[in-house]
C-alpha cells in the first residue's frame, strides 16, 4: 500500500516538473502574434517591407483601436524590428474626407517584433469607407515607402466612442473608452482608461489634456452606484487613467463629467459596460 | 403504575453543592436541562422532573419553544421557523451555539438558519446553557454558550429494541408532527435512530388573519452507533441530517427554497483512564450546511434573485476531567476548528446579463483554543471556580474573486489574526442552610463574525439598510459580573440573578453616506463599526413552589436594559417578561394553566428602525394522561395555547408579524 503511495507521489512530482519546464520553454518560443487577429496585410512599396496589421479583437468596431504592426523583409521574409512608421487614417464620405485621431508607434524599435499603434475610428464604415495609410521607413535598408489598406469598421453593440460640443469653447471633443471592456471587467476595482481628442480641423485631431474628468458609475436597472471610484487624470497623449468599481456583474453605466478649469465642458456623456 | 416522563435537571453542574441538596439550583451560571426519555414512576417523581412540563409544555413543539422558556434566553424571530437564539440579548457571534461541543455555522447571510434549527428535541439528551461569565470554556464568547447535547444510544434497555412513536397536530398552522425513535442495544453494540417530519401551513394569528409565507416543511433524521470497547472505553459515531424546504419568512422579502445540514462526528470516550484523570474524550467532526433563498413565490418582486450559501466546518476537540486532590478539580478543553463560508446573490433582469455578486466573499476562519475550568472547594460552604480560555483565530478571504470584492471597500489585506483572552472567577457561599449566594466576575472577548468582517451589501429587513463588512474591526471586549441568591427549600425555591455587562468595541452598524444602496428600496448603507462601549444589565428570577404534593407552580421573570455609549437603547432587547405555570396532578391526568405576560417595550432603538411594542397577556391550558395502548405505555397530551386568541407580537419579532392565535393541539406518544 505504502509503495503504491510513494509511486503515485513521485509520479505527481515528475508531472509537475515536466509541466513547469514545458511552460518555460513555451514562453521563449512564443509567436509574437499569438492570440491576435490579422486584419489586413500588403507590401509597403518602396520600403521593401511586407506589413501585417493585427488587433486583439476579431473584428474592428468604432472607438479606440489598438493595432500591432508586424514588418517582414519582402524578399527574405525575415521579421523587421527597426522602422519608423507613420499612420494616416482617412474616411472618404464622397462629399468630403476627414482623418481621425491616431497614435504612431512610440519608438522605431519593435516590441517583440511588433509595432504597437492606434487609430480611433470616430464612425463606422456605414457612412463611407475607411482607409489606413501606413508609411514605413525601413531602417534595415534605409528605404521608405507606404501602403494604403481598406479597413471595415462596424458599430459595436455598446458604443465605446462618443463626442460632444463643449459648452465652454464650442469645440468638438471625441472621447473613447479604452478600459474597462466587457471582456476585462470584474467585480472589484477596475482600471479606467479613456482617451480625449479635440477636432482641430478635418485633418487634425490632436490629443487633449486640458479637460478634467469625473466618473460616476451607476447600474441603471438597480439605480445604485459604487463606492471609492478614482476620477481619471491625464497621463499623457490624451489618455486619462482612473479606477472604477463594480459591486456586481451586469450592466453598468459610467457617467462622465468634463470640466475645463471651473467651466463645465459637458455632463451628458456616458459609456455602458455589460459583463 | 409506571409512566414515562422527561427528566429535567437544573444545575447539577457543581457536584458538591448540588449534593448537599439534590434539588437545589447550582450557584453558577449553568443551566442544564435533561431531555432524554426515561422511565419514571409517577409516585417517585423527582422534584425536578416537573420542570419538564414547564420547559417543554407542548411536546410537539420544536427546540425553539424550549429555548424561549429559559429566562436567560430570548429569540429573534424572522419567521415561524429559524428563530435566532439570544442569551441576555447577545446573539450571533457573541454567543456559542454548539451541537455536542461541535461548531456549526449557518449558511445564510441573513441569519435565517441558526444551528438550532438543524436539531430536533428528539435528537437531544440535554440542553446546557451557560451565561456570559462562565460561558466561554468551549470558545471565546462574551454572551455565553448553548450546548445541545445529542442523545446517546443505550445498551441498558430492558428490551433489545425499544423506542417511541409520536404524532401531533396543531390547529393554528395545520401543523403535523410525526416522529419516531428506535434504540437497539446488545452487550457491546448500541444503535439509535430517529426520524421527524414536520409540515406547517400558513398560520392564523389572533383574530383570524392568515400570515402569508409562514409555512414550512422539514425532515430530520439521525443515526448513532456506539461500541463499548471495554469497561471504560467506548467509541461512537453520530450523524444528523436535516432537510427543510419551502420555508416562509413573513418578515423578510424572501423565503427559503431549501436548507440542508449534514452533521457527522466520531468520538472516543474513556472513563477512569488514569489515577487523577477520571474522564477523557475526543471528537472529530465535520458538518456542511447549504441554504438557498428564494423569492419565486412572492408577488410584486421588483427583480427575481437567487441567494445560495454554503458553510463547511470541521474540527477536533478533546476534553479531560481530573481530580487534583480532595478539594480541587480541573477540566481542560483543547480544540481546533476550521470554517469555510461562501454566499452569493444573482439578480435577473430580462434582456440583460445576470447581476452576480458575492455576499459572503469566500472566507475561512481557523481557530485553535484551550480552555480550563478549575474548581476549589475550600470547605463545605465555600467554592471557588475559575474559567480561562485562550483562542488563536485566523480569518482570511480565500479567493481572488473575494479579494476583488472587498478591495472596493478600500481594503488591501483583509486577513486577520487575533489572540482572544477570557478569564472569570466565581465565588459561591452557602450563607445559611437555606440560602446560597454566588458572585462572578469575568473578562471575555469575541471575534467579529464573517458578516461583520466581510459582509458585502447584506440587506437587513429590520432597519432597511444594506450592511457592509469592516475587516478592520477589533474584537469585542466584555467586562461582566453576575450575582445570584438562591433559597433552598423543599416546598419553595427562589433564584434571583442580576447581571451587568459592559462591552467595549461594541459592533454595530453606522450609516455610511459615502456608499449608495444596492438593494432596491433600501434606506441606505451601514458599515459595521465599533461603538466605544455598550452596557447590558438585567435580572432573572425563577420561583418554584410545591405547596401540595400534587401541585407545582413555576414562575420565571426577566428584565434586561441595554444602552450604547450615548445612552440610546440597544436594539432587540426583550421587555419585562414573565411565564408562570400552575399544574395540578389529578390521577391519572393533569391540568396545567400557563400565563405569559410581557410588558410594553418603549425603550427602542430608533437608529435601528425599531418601533414600540405593546405588552400582552396570554393564557394557555394543557392536559394529558397516560394509558395503555396495545399493551404499551402511551401518553396523550392536548391543550389550547393563546386561549383568548390575542392579536400580538413580541418586541423581537421582525416586521411586527403577529404571532399565532388560538392554537389547539393534540399529541400522542407511544412507547415500545
Amino acid at each position: 500500500m505504502k509503495k503504491i503511495l510513494y509511486l503515485l507521489l513521485s509520479f505527481a512530482v515528475l508531472c509537475i516538473i515536466v509541466f513547469l519546464s514545458a511552460c518555460s520553454k513555451d514562453k521563449t518560443a512564443q509567436n509574437p502574434t499569438a492570440g491576435l487577429t490579422k486584419i489586413s496585410e500588403g507590401y509597403a512599396i518602396g520600403a521593401g517591407a511586407k506589413v501585417e496589421v493585427y488587433t486583439k479583437e476579431t473584428s474592428l468596431t468604432t472607438g479606440y483601436t489598438k493595432f500591432y504592426l508586424a514588418l517582414y523583409d519582402s524578399i527574405t521574409g525575415k521579421r523587421l524590428d527597426d522602422a519608423h512608421i507613420h499612420l494616416t487614417p482617412m474616411m472618404d464620405m464622397g462629399m468630403m474626407q476627414h482623418s481621425a485621431p491616431y497614435e504612431n508607434p512610440a519608438s522605431t524599435d519593435a516590441v517583440n517584433y511588433l509595432f504597437p499603434c492606434s487609430v480611433t475610428f470616430i464612425m463606422s464604415s456605414m457612412g463611407g469607407s475607411w482607409t489606413l495609410e501606413i508609411e514605413v521607413h525601413n531602417h534595415a535598408n534605409d528605404k521608405e515607402g507606404s501602403i494604403t489598406l481598406p479597413i471595415t469598421v462596424a458599430e459595436p453593440a455598446t458604443s465605446k466612442q462618443k463626442s460632444f460640443t463643449a459648452t465652454h469653447n464650442g469645440a468638438k471633443y471625441f472621447i473613447s473608452l479604452i478600459s474597462p471592456t466587457s471582456a476585462n471587467s470584474k467585480v472589484g476595482i477596475n482600471d479606467l482608461e479613456i482617451a480625449i481628442y479635440k477636432k482641430a480641423s478635418m485633418m487634425s485631431w490632436p490629443a487633449d489634456s486640458s479637460l478634467t474628468v469625473a466618473v460616476t458609475p451607476e447600474m441603471p436597472t438597480m439605480g445604485h452606484g459604487s463606492p471609492n471610484n478614482v476620477n481619471p487624470t491625464h497621463v499623457g497623449n490624451g489618455h486619462y487613467k482612473g479606477k472604477v468599481n463594480f459591486t456586481m456583474t451586469g450592466l453598468w453605466r459610467l457617467n462622465l463629467d468634463f470640466m475645463s478649469g471651473s467651466n463645465v465642458a459637458d455632463t451628458t456623456q456616458y459609456f455602458d459596460v455589460e459583463f | 403504575m409506571k409512566s414515562f416522563f422527561f427528566l429535567l435537571l437544573l444545575g447539577s453542574y457543581l457536584p458538591g453543592l448540588a449534593q448537599n441538596n439534590n434539588n437545589s439550583l447550582s450557584a453558577d451560571s449553568t443551566r442544564s436541562i435533561l431531555l432524554s426519555e426515561v422511565l419514571v414512576s409517577t409516585k417517585a417523581r423527582s422534584d425536578q422532573q416537573r420542570m419538564l412540563q414547564f420547559y417543554r409544555s407542548n411536546q410537539s413543539s420544536g427546540l425553539e419553544d424550549i429555548l424561549s422558556r429559559l429566562p436567560e434566553m430570548s429569540l429573534i424571530r424572522r419567521g415561524t421557523y429559524g428563530m435566532e437564539p439570544a442569551i441576555r440579548s447577545l446573539s450571533g457571534g457573541q454567543i456559542n451555539v454548539l451541537i455536542d461541543g461541535m461548531r456549526i455555522h449557518g449558511a445564510c447571510t441573513d441569519k435565517m438558519d441558526p444551528a438550532t434549527i438543524y436539531i430536533e428535541p428528539i435528537n437531544l439528551e440535554q440542553l446546557q446553557l451557560q451565561t456570559g461569565t462562565n460561558g466561554f470554556i468551549n470558545g471565546s464568547a462574551i454572551g455565553g454558550t448553548v450546548n445541545l447535547k445529542t442523545a446517546t444510544p443505550s445498551c441498558h434497555t430492558p428490551n433489545k429494541i425499544s423506542g417511541t412513536i409520536s404524532t401531533g397536530f396543531q390547529s393554528a398552522a395545520k401543523n403535523f408532527y410525526e416522529s419516531m425513535q428506535l434504540n437497539y442495544g446488545t452487550g457491546k453494540w448500541s444503535l439509535r435512530g430517529t426520524a421527524t417530519w414536520r409540515k406547517s401551513s400558513d398560520y392564523r394569528s389572533g383574530g383570524g388573519e392568515r400570515i402569508a409565507f409562514s409555512q414550512y416543511e422539514k425532515v430530520n433524521y439521525s443515526f448513532s452507533a456506539k461500541y463499548q470497547l471495554n469497561q471504560y472505553n467506548s467509541i461512537k459515531a453520530d450523524y444528523i441530517g436535516d432537510n427543510g424546504w419551502n420555508i416562509g419568512y413573513p418578515a423578510l422579502p424572501m423565503d427559503v427554497g431549501y436548507a440542508v445540514a449534514r452533521i457527522g462526528s466520531v468520538s472516543l470516550q474513556q472513563e477512569n483512564p488514569g489515577q487523577r484523570l477520571y474522564q477523557w474524550s475526543a471528537k472529530l467532526y465535520a458538518n456542511q450546511v447549504r441554504h438557498y433563498m428564494d423569492d419565486t413565490h412572492r408577488p410584486n418582486v421588483p427583480m427575481h434573485m437567487d441567494m445560495p450559501g454554503t458553510s463547511l466546518t470541521y474540527g477536533v476537540f478533546t476534553e479531560g476531567m481530573a481530580k487534583l486532590n480532595n478539594k480541587q478539580q480541573l477540566r481542560v478543553v483543547a480544540d481546533f476548528s476550521a470554517t469555510r463560508l461562501k454566499a452569493s446573490m444573482t439578480m435577473y433582469e430580462p434582456g440583460q446579463r445576470p447581476m452576480y455578486m458575492l455576499t459572503w466573499p469566500d472566507n475561512r476562519k481557523d481557530q485553535a483554543g484551550i480552555g480550563v475550568n478549575w474548581e476549589y472547594r475550600a470547605d463545605s460552604n465555600w467554592l471557588l471556580q475559575s474559567v480561562a480560555r485562550l483562542d488563536f483565530i485566523s480569518t482570511a478571504l480565500t479567493s481572488q474573486e473575494a479579494k476583488d470584492h472587498i478591495s472596493i471597500l478600500g481594503v488591501t489585506d483583509a486577513g486577520r489574526q487575533e489572540l482572544l483572552k477570557n478569564l472569570s472567577i466565581t465565588a459561591s457561599r452557602k450563607i445559611k442552610p437555606w440560602l446560597k449566594s454566588s458572585i462572578s466576575l469575568a473578562y471575555a472577548e469575541r471575534m467579529p463574525t464573517a458578516t461583520e468582517l466581510y459582509g458585502f451589501y447584506l440587506f437587513n429587513a429590520q432597519d432597511g439598510y444594506d450592511y457592509l463588512g469592516n475587516p478592520g474591526l477589533k474584537p469585542e471586549q466584555s467586562l461582566q459580573g453576575e450575582f445570584s441568591l438562591i433559597t433552598l427549600g423543599k416546598k419553595a425555591r427562589l433564584k434571583v440573578t442580576a447581571f451587568y455587562n459592559q462591552i467595549r468595541h461594541f459592533i454595530s452598524g453606522t450609516v455610511n453616506p459615502a456608499f449608495s444602496t444596492m438593494t432596491i428600496g433600501a434606506n441606505g448603507v451601514k458599515s459595521f463599526s465599533a461603538v466605544p462601549h455598550a452596557t447590558l444589565a438585567g435580572l432573572e428570577t425563577s420561583l418554584f413552589l410545591k405547596p401540595l404534593p400534587q401541585l407545582d407552580i413555576v414562575s420565571t421573570l426577566r428584565y434586561t436594559d441595554g444602552n450604547d455609549n450615548t445612552g440610546d437603547p440597544l436594539p432587540m432587547i426583550a421587555p419585562l417578561k414573565s411565564i408562570s405555570s400552575v399544574r395540578y396532578q389529578f390521577n391519572p391526568f393533569f391540568l396545567q394553566l400557563e400565563t405569559e405576560l410581557a410588558a410594553a417595550q418603549n425603550k427602542i432603538s430608533i437608529k435601528y428602525g425599531e418601533d414600540r411594542t405593546n405588552g400582552y397577556a396570554l393564557l394557555h391550558i394543557r392536559s394529558g394522561f397516560p394509558f395503555r395502548l396495545a399493551g404499551k405505555e402511551t401518553d396523550l397530551q392536548f391543550g389550547v395555547e393563546n386561549l383568548f386568541d390575542k392579536h400580538y407580537h413580541e418586541h423581537l419579532d421582525w416586521g411586527n408579524v403577529k404571532r399565532q392565535g388560538r392554537n389547539a393541539y393534540l399529541m400522542l406518544k407511544w412507547f415500545f
